[in-house]
């Protein structure tokens, strides 16, 4: 190996091991030792035995559990059946409700829960409408776990679709062709192979409900339901901090996490019998028939609840002149929008920050993804097999417990100097939540290259440094810049980090959209959120039409 | 002018090279080989017995970790494979993906910054002797796989290589283009001299086309030669086997005669005197007045000859005869055998 490797893979694993192991170490040195934020060893586990006795820390686990379970039960009752209709039956419009059901990914789920609550709440909209209001309803574990299922669901949707298109159409075909009647293949063929997908996108519900922040924070806040998520943040930004508290609870979390995601991965990779690769066949798919119109309604209220309620909630809220006006054409009012458009303002300096914080995230995780991706695929002997290792980590790790960490490891009474209380700070956690995304995309495709392309190169007279830049860098760009835009869009609106890490007076689209709703007004939250969803939406959109024009299955990232 | 056609081959030489990946057995064990300059020598074996690997570090794209290797005058064991003038044709063909036909030829003149004229005339060179002329802006998606392969062949050409190795480059081709490809690599080698090291598992391509062939085995070399040398003269059972299809019977040799069950067969040969293994080739069976009691046990007919399987007091033995020479042979009809000397070698016992 040329020194130029050896120097890379150092610079890879360090930025892995400051950006992700610090935090998770200093969590872990935290929940063992009381004092260790002081510097000091005292007293270890004195405090873990106080917390796992009498502490709010064990309902806050069972709550996050009863919380993640019933957001997996919901998005099932939600995702499943629409998601077979796709799979196995000619749906009129499939390609539309595909685009539809994505929309959901684009609404930062607190910002949803936010339009739920303007809606739904004593005086809301439907009251106004209709007369009468379901805040009883919202304010309780139900309603969290409903406007949670409403951000999830599409996820298993996809995953049943997919997989039932892929089995329905080759393995039941087969099951058919030796005698099986269509019930009987479904029930012993398509349904089992499907199975393996289907609880995977679970697991991955499992893990995001439990990591999510914003909507439990905006919503179980007024019922005192409480999850480990809110816990860890109410521990450390109400006197008196309890940092070990934060700690413990971090170490739950994560543990919840990876044991999902390891199920997840297992399951994945071990008992999925859908190959990622082949097209799924579009023939032999059933046609609906007389039941055309109740599958297109039960299509029409599933993507009314999860797509069209919420977003005309948050639009229809950004135009109202006040909120005590009501739901009125003499309310009509775009002054909200004003101030986002202004420089100095509160809303645009929000805007300029995530703007540029967003786009120094895609860059660094996509520069630091990349050359890990580069070493686990490529790679050999022991640098290859640290970085295998040192590459999962970051995906089992919450943005709360990637936020807890970098205030512990970052405050440390051992550090020199401290990049805390400055903007940067945001960057380094930004960039160790999303890490995950380009190294996962930039693994995939660097997996369907060759080696033997790297050896042609080499062959033909290149360096190993001009064969990365000739060769390999070109043919993962498309993966890598999907990556950063996906990056982009999601740490553009990031939330939880930036409320515990932001310095004061620092204000992103995030914490700006969360202020408003708690202290200000509510239109100006919702005009910024319109904005931000439409530029999220606009990138991801490009970026999908520029790949799709690219072309050919050999750039799919 | 500075033509293809003028490159200048060098000659090859391998010293008790030795290659270990991790512990256990290694994958190259103390290989010695010399390829002369304008020879072509094909490495046949098994999978997994070390081919790719000898050719990767002939190549410098691995390093091997005893041993030396000399490439003409210059010793290059741990020179990176950038700094050889070897080229190499990938099984898989390896074209960049992103480049066009045009791109992928010149893409090592490029590297070496060859000044633009000279560039554009050797890629046209190199595409003609491919006859690929026509193709040179076609994506290389675009192009059937002997087109591919073609290609791959040009841009290993265009660097007017000392040495130019082949890892197995017909084996994404079907049955026909395959002998259709292989004749004109071989002719396209001795028309421009070149030095080759040609890898491939099938002993057919080997003998068709190869100067030498040596075979390898669990990493070292079995034996080397001539094609013809190997087919009629093996070392080993593993050779006798692996070239062309063989019997090998156990019997005794005296010196002068083997004994073979009943029959003495008349031969001379240097090798230990006592038991051995007799090989004997399909094509040089014959039913004849005397010589080895056969039992006929099946025939089947496979176009220009039939093949016999015969129960004999040294074992089953196989015997590829033509229409004219099998004399209204029937299934359990005893004959005596013969063995035309040329189809009759013999080989040490077989290692208990
Ligand atoms: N990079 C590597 N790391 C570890 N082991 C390797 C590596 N490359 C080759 N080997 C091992 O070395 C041995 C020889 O491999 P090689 O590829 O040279 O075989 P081959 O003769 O080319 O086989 P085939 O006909 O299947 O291509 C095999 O046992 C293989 O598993
Ligand atoms: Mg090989």
């Amino acid at each position: 190996m040329p020194r130029a490797a050896t120097v890379l893979t150092a610079l890879a694993a360090g930025a892995l091991i400051v950006l992700v192991g610090l935090p998770v170490l200093f969590i872990l040195l935290q929940a063992v030792f009381p004092e260790f934020a002081r510097g000091s060893l005292a007293e270890p586990f004195s405090k873990i035995v106080i917390l796992t006795e009498n502490d709010r820390l064990m309902v806050q686990t069972r709550n996050t559990l009863l919380l993640a379970v019933s957001v997996m039960i919901g998005s099932l009752i939600l995702g499943l059946p629409v998601g077979i209709l796709r799979g196995l039956c000619n749906v009129p419009g499939a390609r539309i409700w595909d685009v539809i059901f994505l929309v959901p990914f684009l609404i930062p789920p607190f910002i949803a829960a936010i339009a739920w609550m303007m809606l739904l709440q004593p005086r809301g909209y439907l009251q106004q409408l209709l007369g009468f209001h379901m805040g009883g309803f919202l304010f309780t574990f139900a309603g969290v776990a409903f406007v949670m299922t409403l951000n999830l669901f599409p996820l298993v949707y996809f995953a049943v679709s997919r997989a039932f298109e892929a089995v329905g159409g080759r393995f039941a075909a087969a099951a058919r062709v030796h005698g099986a009647g269509p019930v009987r293949a479904f029930v012993l063929i398509t349904l089992p192979l499907s199975i393996p997908a289907v609880a995977a996108s679970l697991l991955i519900v499992f893990a995001m409900s439990i990591e999510e922040f914003g909507t439990p924070a905006a919503l179980a806040a007024r019922t005192g339901f409480e999850v480990l998520v809110t816990g860890i943040y109410t521990r450390l930004s109400d006197w008196p901090i309890d940092l070990s508290g934060a700690a413990l609870g971090s170490i739950i979390l994560m543990a919840l996490v990876l044991a999902a995601f390891t199920l997840q991965n297992w399951i994945a990779t071990r008992r999925s019998y859908i190959s990622q690769t082949g097209k799924p066949a579009d023939a032999e798919k059933a046609e609906l028939g007389r039941w055309r119109w109740p599958v297109l309604v039960l299509f029409g209220l599933v993507a009314a609840i999860g797509v069209v309620i919420p977003l005309a909630t948050i639009a229809v809220t950004s135009f109202m002149g006040t909120i005590s006006g009501g739901l009125s054409l003499s309310n009509f009012d775009t002054r909200h929008y004003a101030p986002i458009f202004s420089t100095g303002s509160r809303a645009g300096q929000a805007l300029m920050t995530s703007g540029w914080l967003a786009v120094l995230t895609a860059f660094a995780t996509a520069a630091i993804g990349g050359v890990v991706a580069y070493i686990v695929v490529r790679g050999t002997g022991r640098g290859r097999a640290v970085m295998d290792g040192l590459s999962v980590l970051p995906n089992a790790i919450p943005a709360i417990v990637l936020a807890v960490g970098v205030i512990l490891a970052w405050n440390s009474p051992f550090l020199p100097l401290t990049l805390y209380g400055t903007a940067a700070i945001l960057l380094v956690a930004y960039i160790g939540i999303l890490l995950p995304y380009p190294i996962r995309y930039a693994v995939a495709r660097l997996r369907q290259i060759s080696g033997s392309l790297d050896d042609a190169a080499r062959v033909a007279g290149a360096s190993q440094g001009a064969t990365l830049r000739h060769i390999t860098l070109p043919l993962m760009a498309p993966s890598l810049i999907a990556a950063m835009m996906l990056v982009f869009a999601i740490a553009s609106r990031e939330l939880v980090a930036s409320i515990m890490l932001a310095p004061a007076g620092m204000r992103t689209v995030g914490t700006f959209v969360f202020a408003q709703f708690e202290q200000g007004s509510v239109q100006t939250g919702m005009a910024m959120s319109v904005i931000a969803i439409a530029i999220t939406s606009s990138i991801l959109l490009a970026v999908n039409l520029w790949l799709a024009r690219q072309g050919g299955s050999a750039f799919s990232g | 002018m500075n033509r293809i056609t003028e490159l200048q081959p060098a000659a090859v030489d391998l010293g008790r090279v030795t290659k270990r990946f991790g512990a256990g057995a290694p994958a190259v064990d103390d290989v010695s080989l010399q390829i002369a300059p304008g020879e072509l020598v094909t490495l046949l074996g098994p999978s997994g017995c070390g081919k790719t690997t000898t050719l990767r570090m002939i190549a410098g794209l691995e390093d091997p970790t005893e041993g030396r290797i000399t490439i003409g005058e210059d010793e290059v064991t741990h020179l990176p494979a950038e700094k050889r003038d070897v080229t190499m044709v990938f099984q898989s063909y390896a074209l960049f993906p992103h480049m066009n036909v045009r791109a992928n030829v010149g893409y090592g003149l490029k590297v070496a910054r060859t000044p633009r004229a000279e560039l554009t005339d050797r890629v046209e060179e190199a595409l003609a002797l491919v006859g690929l002329e026509a193709f040179a802006e076609r994506p290389v998606d675009a192009l059937s796989g002997g087109q591919q392969q073609r290609v791959a062949l040009a841009r290993a050409l265009v660097m007017k290589p000392r040495v130019i190795l082949f890892d197995e480059p017909l084996s994404n081709l079907d049955a026909k283009l395959r002998h259709h490809v292989r004749a004109e690599i071989r002719a396209l080698q001795k028309r421009l001299g070149l030095t080759a090291v040609y890898v491939t598992h099938d002993q057919e391509e080997a003998l068709a086309i190869s100067d030498r062939v040596v075979v390898m085995n669990s990493g070292r070399i079995e034996q080397q030669g001539t094609p013809r040398d190997l087919y009629a003269r093996p070392v080993s059972h593993f050779v006798a086997d692996f070239i062309g299809s063989a019997n090998i019977v156990p019997g005794e040799y005296d010196g002068s005669d083997i004994v073979l069950g009943d029959a003495r067969i008349p031969h001379t040969q240097e090798i230990t005197q006592g038991p051995v293994g007799v090989m004997i080739r399909p094509e040089a069976v014959r039913p004849a007045a005397q010589g080895l009691a056969g039992k006929v046990v099946s025939i089947s007919f496979l176009g220009p000859v039939n093949q016999v399987d015969f129960d004999t007091p040294a074992g089953r033995v196989t015997g590829n005869l033509p229409d004219d020479a099998m004399g209204g042979l029937r299934p359990g009809a005893k004959v005596a055998l013969s063995f035309a000397p040329r189809g009759l070698h013999l080989l040490p016992p077989r290692a208990v």
